[in-house]
């Protein structure tokens, strides 16, 4: 038997695959599952992505076939057809997509054949399986993308060099998906590319749709979105390249000239993208060098996140703001194969500021690790603390940051302490505004 | 104190002859005067035909469909042979659904509705096949049938399918009061069949409760909706399944069962069943 999880940080894949519907615009998701995984989802996912709301069709206005017990004993596909039939009626969208929770799944509802039914309405019904006994919300992201790059987007369409997507960035998972790909689509732009990311300001199901253009496909993670590109690169024959999420000048610089190699880009072009991106901003983290210096703006650091914030943002501290982190929680499930790539992050810095790294999605396992990454007091006459301190994770931390009297960012999911908007932490931009919030909550009381 | 109802299920290989054994079984301690109930956990719900005398029953789940939780028990609950309140708890289409979650949601149905009434002796489940899932395993979870005969004959697949079930009953007895009772033959001419499920049985740590013969009388009843003891009480097969309900009703030897492995499945076979045969294929 699994063990269970003490407070996850993620939910059900369900609720991974309705918030990337909801970050995609125009899309109406079809839930076919029990009442209350819908209503239960968007609250999660809501609240815990930074209170991102129902979008254009969302939140509490979900279509749901909400099946009952008779459903469950004499099969719910008449319940699903006639769900699709009035959500088409009432609902104007684009693309339908017809989610599963795990009941429908267990008693083996046929989707595939309810679908047949509309074959003949104008607008795309796609239909994608997402059991939550398959997995947690990162899967249900993957699953869902797999699902629309086989059965959505346009087959055989000619590749054009200067077009790229952008994967790996779950919406809601990760509280700041939109600022994020603003911000490493900006700078791809840069590079002269031409950039789908699908839930992109501005962006609509043509981005999607189109996708299959695309002579690349960059997965800003090592674990979310890998297995859809994998599928995009089965089905029209894109591949991929896995890099980190970029977090500050260092990541960001590293990642443009990666990215910019992969696509046979024009290696001196990137290079005078990557000074002048890095001229402007530390143009801005030079104003920050007095303050930093006067009142000691230097901490220890425990940082607690996801595979893709957890190393990005420890590496942040360390070689852009010259902190020390000691201790790096990944809060995923995650097998052998992704740890490893994980752990690989955790080396080739400038600082050589290597904290311990765990593995472990209890959210009560974070203290105990504070007695591998630091020597506890014996009460010795003299006794080096572990302080200042800083920690930087979720609203879960936020108990243990109280206990500890140290101050907390929340970055990683659940972040419901935080209205979350246009912010990035991706990128160069994302960079100075992490610098920011960090550093501010340190001056808050001047 | 309210008479404790003896609740017992009945389970075995598909086509091994439950639901037939169940209704000349039930008829027989009918005719002696005890107070029955049959519930049909079939989705084909034929469990109570040869009661009825026919297959026109409405089903619980056939009732909830229709009319939601309007269902009333005279809806669902019709009287047989001798007054024995017949159920059937009915199931989806094939291919549909979940038969198992339909078992849990009858069985609850008809204790919310008043069916077990004081005046029953014993209620009887004629349990589907195998026991697939958890839902064909509701009648023997906590507070229902605490004795489980298993209907075998000395075909192998028969014994394969009575090792199975009592893996699932050994499960659920460690937990709770479930007990086996003991293996009916539901003969099949098989070659030294008494012995081989005499053999089979000791080693599950139970008993051959009972050897009902293979008679054709059986099916001339079926074929006219009648269990043989309505059909021709005065035969020998009719005294048969009175014997057999005898046994059930002198029952005391409960187990939990000792489920065996493959390989011991198959040495008692090829020990029993098998050693007349291995130079003698005629059938």
């Amino acid at each position: 038997m699994n063990k269970f999880v003490d407070r996850p940080r993620f939910s059900c894949a369900l609720g991974g695959a309705l918030f990337t519907l909801r970050a995609l615009a125009r899309a109406i998701p079809i839930i076919h599952a029990s009442a209350g995984c819908g209503y239960n989802l968007y609250t999660t996912g809501n609240a815990g992505a930074g209170y991102l709301g129902g979008g254009y069709c969302g939140g509490t206005g979900w279509s749901s076939s909400n099946v009952v017990e008779r459903e469950i004993v004499f099969g719910g596909t008449d319940r699903l057809s006639e769900q699709i039939r009035s959500t088409l009626e009432l609902i104007d969208g684009d693309l339908f997509v017809v989610v599963t929770g795990c009941m429908v799944e267990m008693i083996g509802d046929d989707i595939s054949a309810v679908l047949d039914e509309f074959a003949g309405e104008e607008v795309p019904i796609v239909a994608v399986s997402t059991p939550s006994f398959k997995g947690n919300s990162y899967d249900g992201y993957d699953m869902l993308l797999g699902g629309l790059f086989s059965d959505y987007v346009r087959q055989g369409v000619e590749k054009r060099a200067d077009v790229v997507n952008l994967l790996g960035l779950v919406p809601g998972q990760d509280a700041f998906y939109k600022g994020n790909l603003g911000e490493i689509k900006r700078l791809l732009e840069r590079l002269g590319l031409r950039v789908n990311t699908f839930f992109g300001e501005g962006e609509t199901l043509e981005n999607l749709k189109n996708s299959s253009e695309a002579s690349l496909n960059i997965v800003l993670s090592d674990v979310y979105g890998v297995k859809a590109a994998d599928v995009f690169e089965k089905t029209h024959g894109t591949p991929y390249i896995s890099l980190p999420l970029p977090v500050g000048a260092a990541q960001t610089s590293q990642f443009l000239l990666e990215a910019a190699d992969a696509l046979r880009l024009s290696r001196e072009a990137a290079e005078r993208v990557v000074a002048d991106e890095e001229a402007r901003y530390y143009d801005y983290i030079e104003r920050i060098a007095d303050i930093y210096n006067d009142v000691d703006l230097q901490r220890y650091a425990v940082v607690v996140g996801d595979a893709n914030y957890a190393p990005a943002i420890s590496r942040f501290v360390a070689d852009e703001l010259g902190w020390l982190p000691r201790l790096t929680v990944v809060t995923d499930e995650l097998d052998g194969e992704e740890t490893r790539r994980i752990e690989k992050r955790f080396t080739g810095w400038e600082s050589d500021a290597y904290p311990l790294v765990k593995f472990d999605t209890d959210t009560s396992s974070i203290q105990r690790y504070f007695q591998d990454a630091w020597e506890p007091s014996g009460n010795e006459r003299y006794y080096d603390s572990f302080s200042p301190l800083f920690l930087i994770g979720s609203v879960f931390e936020r108990d243990l940051a109280a206990k500890l009297g140290v101050p907390l960012l929340t970055v990683s999911f659940p972040v419901t302490n935080r209205i979350v908007l246009n912010q990035s932490y991706a990128g160069y931009k994302g960079g100075l505004g992490l610098a920011s919030d960090l550093l501010s909550t340190l001056i808050a009381g001047r | 104190m309210a008479k404790k109802i003896r609740q017992i299920a009945i389970y075995g290989k598909g086509g091994i002859g439950k639901s037939t054994t169940t209704q000349n079984l039930t008829a027989g301690l009918a005719d002696s005067g005890k107070k029955i109930m049959v519930v049909g956990c079939d989705p084909k719900a034929d469990s109570t035909r040869l009661l009825l005398g026919s297959l026109a029953q409405r089903t619980v789940l056939d009732s909830m469909r229709e009319t939601g939780d309007n269902v009333t028990l005279e809806s669902i609950m019709k009287s047989g042979y001798q007054g024995i309140k017949c159920v059937e708890s009915g199931g989806p289409e094939p291919g549909v659904g979940c038969a198992g979650r339909g078992i849990i949601t009858s069985i609850g149905l008809l204790e919310r509705l008043g069916a077990y009434t004081e005046d029953l002796d014993f209620v009887f489940y004629d349990v589907l096949g195998d026991v697939v899932c958890g839902g064909f395993a509701m009648p023997i979870r906590e507070g229902k049938a605490k004795e489980i005969y298993i209907v075998a004959s000395g075909e192998m697949m028969a014994l394969y399918a009575a090792n199975n079930i009592a893996k699932g009953i050994q499960r659920y007895a460690q937990k709770g009061g479930v007990r086996l009772g003991g293996i009916i033959c539901n003969s099949r001419n098989v070659d030294r069949e008494i012995e081989l499920l005499r053999a089979f049985s000791e080693e599950l740590g139970t008993r051959l409760i009972y050897f009902v013969p293979r008679d054709n009388i059986v099916q001339h009843a079926e074929i006219r909706r009648k269990t043989v003891l309505e059909f021709k009480p005065d035969s020998s097969q009719a005294e048969e399944y009175r014997k057999l309900a005898r046994s059930i009703n002198e029952n005391t030897h409960f187990v939990i069962p000792k489920p065996m492995t493959q390989e011991r499945l198959e040495a008692i076979l090829l020990q029993y069943g098998l050693m007349d045969m291995l130079d003698n294929y005629k059938i």
